[in-house]
């Protein structure tokens, strides 16, 4: 083993004490920064806004919506059927290294129907980008990360949008898969279809705002803006289709809140340690309750409410280990109360079996593409270059890489 | 020599992960519809693929799996999420056999193979042409009888069993009684087992 564990034990140690000193420091600050959310509750509300925007370049309050921003909602009951549907992307980035140049995007979903008594369907759907157009933008630079990541998000909608446009699984035909003695692979693998309606939650293990594009905004790139508006459109078919749309954040470092509330007390910047709304809304709610809603403060969140999708954003406290997780939503969701009960409802009961909704548990395992995966892609490529008279070699540095990355125990 | 023949019809049911001249224990993920039977025969090829390995499934187990564990400790798990992992998730699976012959290139051997397959060799189900093709000689028999620690009876009357489905319908009793036959012959000096086994196969062919 290189890693030195005698070396890096005191740091461990000091790591572990500064820990502990933030904790203590932020259990002090913490009730007062619950007194501060109440108090924020009170102001008139262009006071509010009047305190907010006046807010240093430096934090980024949430704003507020139609609801008190200290409210506490109750869990709603839960639909007797809900399709849950899930979908998550992972990538394999471009390697100068590896025998050929190429980027790969893995898309894994899920489409369950609760209380059918069904299995659900899953899927894979795995595109390796390797023509120039992939391989560059638009400045002629080869693609970089925030790109591929940008297509991958992309795909992830795209396929949840695939998903609510399809036909639903339904109960009320075929045979049972449980009631069928002894299952064979056709009744497994081919549940029968319908056009059975009934409510559709779509879940996302991320952030609904098109992260690389926030990021590269200033740069207004036309590749860039072709990602968002293909985000844009799916976001148009999962509303028109009458599903509720989340995205889903589990153990939420964000602190849109807590700089609202300091902001509204004139105490922006706060006084160390800077808390996070995770631990503002964990003193604040109880198990399975949600906060108010609140509008996410990102600049790109501006287009997103110019094209009809701005996202707002509550704090869920799951009734699990982890506890506060962050769900944003689109404002069609949001203003729909029908909707808004199937997303509360519907993720708190998907946390009871596994901490985190269990759809977004399997659309990952799906997606993920793991060193195996990756190594067997790699045979594949390097055997298809040979069979068309190219070198399928890597770098003779991957080479060096791979000859001392995989250490072998020699047994005496 | 000739080329393995190739069978559309095999399906992966597994990687070698270890093995020896007398056997190979594999892995893999895959649905529970997928996973093959006790007493069942496979392939794993070995010498750099100039031969096959002919296997005989004798144990099957489910690996732990963090999922499952976890959704096994849960209150009473959603029977989507149930049917999730009992027929749609892949589950690991670990399949143990014992080598029952090999093929050469030019025909079945019915003896121990000259080398075990390689680590993560590919190991597929033999199909139905196969187990007519590799169970038309019983010659196997002894490399079964032998091996030491093992259900054998159980495994030898479950492998008859599949054989026998392998082969149309008017073949199959024939097969049964001529296994049945070889069986006796083999364990002589034990008329228990015998009889044990006689009983199995009478009672899979109804007769």
């Amino acid at each position: 083993m290189s890693l030195d564990l005698r070396q890096v034990l005191p740091q461990v140690e000091s790591l572990g004490q500064e820990a502990a000193r933030r904790a203590a420091a932020a259990s002090i600050r913490l009730p007062r920064l619950a007194q501060l959310l109440l108090d924020a509750a009170r102001l008139d509300r262009s006071e509010l806004e009047h305190r907010l925007a006046a807010a240093p370049a430096t934090a980024h309050p949430a704003w507020p919506t139609d609801e008190a921003i200290d409210a506490s909602f109750p869990l709603p009951a839960h639909p007797p059927r809900l399709r849950l549907l899930a979908a998550d992307g992972s990538q394999v980035y471009p390697d100068r290294h590896a025998a050929a140049f190429f980027y790969m995007v893995n898309i894994g979903s899920i489409d369950l129907l609760q209380g059918s008594g069904r299995p659900p369907q899953t899927a894979t759907h795995s595109n390796l980008h390797f023509d120039d157009e992939d391989l560059r933008d638009t400045r002629g630079l080869p693609v970089d990360t925030h790109l591929i990541n940008a297509r991958r998000d992309a795909a992830e909608l795209k396929e949840l949008a695939r998903l609510v446009e399809g036909p639903v699984l339904s109960e009320v035909e075929g045979p049972v898969l449980s009631e069928v003695e002894g299952p064979v692979l056709s009744e497994v693998e081919g549940p029968v279809l319908s056009e059975v309606e009934g409510p559709t939650l779509a879940l996302l293990d991320n952030g609904l705002l098109l992260w690389a594009a926030s990021q590269e905004q200033k740069a207004a790139r036309p590749d860039v803006q072709r990602v968002l508006d293909e985000y844009l459109a799916a976001l148009d078919v999962l509303r028109d289709s009458g599903a509720a749309l989340a995205g889903y954040i589990s153990r939420p470092r964000g602190a849109n809140v807590v700089d609202l509330v300091e902001a509204a007390a004139a105490e922006a910047g706060g006084t160390p340690p800077r808390l996070t709304d995770r631990l503002l809304f964990g003193r604040h709610l109880q198990a399975h309750m949600r906060s108010a809603r609140f509008r996410h403060p990102a600049r790109i969140n501006d287009e997103f409410a110019a094209r009809g999708h701005e996202i707002q954003f509550f704090y869920l406290h799951t009734g699990a280990q982890d506890g506060i997780a962050r769900v944003e939503i689109p404002h069609w969701v949001a203003a729909d109360a029908a909707r808004m009960a199937m997303v509360h409802a519907g993720i708190v009961e998907q946390c009871r079996l596994t901490g985190v909704p269990y759809p977004l548990v399997r659309a990952h395992e799906l997606a993920l593409v793991g060193q195996d995966d990756r190594r067997a892609l790699d045979g594949l490529v390097q055997a298809a270059l040979i069979r068309h008279g190219i070198s399928g070699l890597a770098s003779q540095k991957a080479q060096t890489k791979r000859w001392t990355g995989r250490r072998r125990r020699h047994q005496l | 020599m000739t080329p393995f023949p190739a069978a559309p019809e095999s399906r992966l049911i597994g990687r070698v992960t270890r093995c020896s001249i007398q056997g190979f224990v594999g892995g893999i993920r895959m649905t529970e519809p997928d996973i093959p039977a006790f007493g069942a025969l496979c392939r794993a090829p070995a010498q750099g693929g100039r031969s096959q390995v002919i296997g005989l499934i004798y144990e099957i187990s489910i690996e732990d799996d963090d999922l499952a564990r976890q959704l096994a400790a849960s209150d009473v798990p959603q029977e989507e999420v149930r049917l999730d992992q009992q027929f749609v998730r892949p589950i690991p699976i670990e399949i143990r056999a014992l080598s029952v012959g090999f093929h050469d290139g030019d025909g079945y051997l019915y003896d121990l193979p000259p080398q075990p397959p390689n680590t993560l060799a590919d190991i597929f189900n033999l199909p139905p042409s196969e187990v007519r093709q590799f169970t038309a000689s019983l010659a196997f028999l002894p490399l079964v009888l032998a091996a030491p620690q093992l259900p054998t009876d159980s495994l030898l009357a479950a492998t008859f069993r599949l054989a026998a489905q392998a082969r149309p319908e008017s073949e199959r009793r024939a097969f049964l009684v001529s296994a049945g036959r070889e069986c006796a012959r083999l364990l002589s000096g034990d008329l228990g087992r015998v009889n044990n086994l006689v009983r199995s196969l009478q009672g899979q062919h109804g007769s």
